[in-house]
């Protein structure tokens, strides 16, 4: 708990300071605009309990969002995730009354490709500050491999992805059109096969945002 | 304002880029965590009932479909683990005229598959790599006979048996009772063998005589 306090209370202190910050900017109807984004992910659920515990420094997101009106922009999303966690040696059932003492790898890549909405619900008030909230569904490219020592097979498939997120923007420079982007998304992955529900995370992410034309 | 476009592409081989970062599960194992070692027996048998074992002083070569018997620093050593482990267990070893309860013997199996890379793709294209008109024959074409590339794997373990010669007679044949196998890179070093057994030992506590 202690470690997501240390990752929520930069985004709190940057919210207070949101009041305070008066410079105008506006999103203008009609542009169209790329997010690139550093992701690190935690899985949760199935995924943490029986698959991979560590956390992931390795992955990115992309956004090219179209904004509809001041508040609302909507688009398309890509990313790319990499889990991996290696276990100390130990022995698993393997079959009826057979037993390997091995080394236990699980190794899980993610691609999401979704259909995404971002809600500013300050957009039309001009502050450099925005915070944002964002759904978004689509198709997730995954491919799970497991290795008990250097033997291992993989399971390539195409599952549903749901996300939610939310997070801040802050613009800078002169047409105050570009900006930093800081959030967190709840990825929600139904994956019912070997045994499992879910491969579910939750994703921070540190990133910017520019206009395209 | 100002097209942006052309950063597309950078961003994207940039994108690209950091996905090559991914940690290859494989390229981070140590040659003792590749190694696995599994053992599986017969239900049926009550393994504190044998009493005695005898142990083949050579090892089968299983190569293929092939068999041949060797004697390596490694069979040695593999023999050698098993007969101190199985007398850690309570088992008295016998010679093998004496009518042992168990037989024990150990083998090496190596298992070549083969496969073909094609490589028809890749002169698919040679003409666009060097157009012919390079050598002065304009408007000719490549004919190029369809190429494949060969390639092997060898995979390589070593397997251990148990039969049961106590209940040979009653059942008119040798049953499998036990067997453990070491999987993975240096399974043939004779410095694995002890580490190997050992391994395989630790996870079947049911071989115990009452011996």
């Amino acid at each position: 708990m202690k470690r997501y306090a240390k990752i929520f209370f930069p985004l709190i202190m940057v919210f207070a300071f949101a009041n305070f910050a008066n410079a105008q900017t506006k999103a203008k109807e009609g542009e169209l605009k790329l997010h690139l984004n550093y992701n690190y992910a935690i899985p949760l659920g199935d995924f943490k309990n029986e698959l991979i515990s560590n956390g992931s420094a390795r992955g990115f997101s992309g956004d090219l969002l179209y904004q509809i009106n001041p508040k609302w922009a909507a688009g398309i999303s890509a990313g790319y995730q990499d889990f991996v966690q290696k276990y100390p040696r130990a022995v698993y059932e393997t079959g009826s009354h057979e037993s390997t003492s091995a080394v236990l790898t699980n190794s899980v890549e993610i691609s999401p490709f979704m259909a995404k909405g971002i809600f500013t619900p300050m957009g039309g008030n001009g502050k450099m500050l925005q915070p944002y909230i964002s759904a978004g569904a689509g198709v997730n490219m995954l491919n799970f491999r497991q290795y008990l020592g250097e033997f291992g097979g993989a399971d390539n498939s195409a599952t549903f992805i749901a996300q939610a997120g939310a997070g801040l923007n802050l613009a800078f420079g002169k047409t105050k059109e570009s900006g930093f982007s800081i959030g967190a998304d709840y990825n929600y992955v139904p994956y019912q096969r070997n045994g499992f529900g879910n491969m579910n995370s939750l994703g921070l992410h540190a990133g910017l945002y520019f206009p395209l034309k | 304002m100002k097209n942006k476009i052309w950063l597309v592409p950078g961003i994207i081989g940039s994108l690209l880029f950091l996905a090559g970062c991914s940690k290859e599960p494989l390229q981070n194992l140590t040659p003792e965590e590749s190694r696995i070692y599994t053992t599986s027996y017969d239900s049926s048998a009550n393994f504190q009932t044998y009493k005695t074992f005898s142990i083949a002083d050579s090892v089968a070569v299983i190569d293929n479909g092939t068999v041949v018997k060797e004697h390596s620093a490694s069979d040695d050593a593999y023999i050698n683990a098993m007969y101190n482990m199985m007398q850690q267990r309570g088992y008295l070893l016998v010679d093998k005229n004496q009518s042992p309860d168990i037989a024990i013997a150990v083998n090496r199996v190596y298992n070549t598959t083969t496969g073909l890379f094609d490589y028809g793709d890749y002169w698919d294209y040679y003409g666009g790599y060097w157009d012919p008109y390079y050598w002065g024959y304009g408007g000719y074409g490549y004919n190029v006979p369809y190429v494949f590339g060969v390639y092997q794997i060898t995979e390589g373990l070593y397997s251990i048996d148990m039969f049961d010669l106590k209940n040979a007679t009653g059942n008119h044949e040798i049953n499998l009772i036990w067997n453990g196998l070491a999987r993975g890179a240096g399974v043939f070093s004779n410095t694995t063998a002890n580490e190997a057994v050992d391994a395989m030992f630790a996870q079947s506590p049911y071989l115990k005589s009452t011996n």
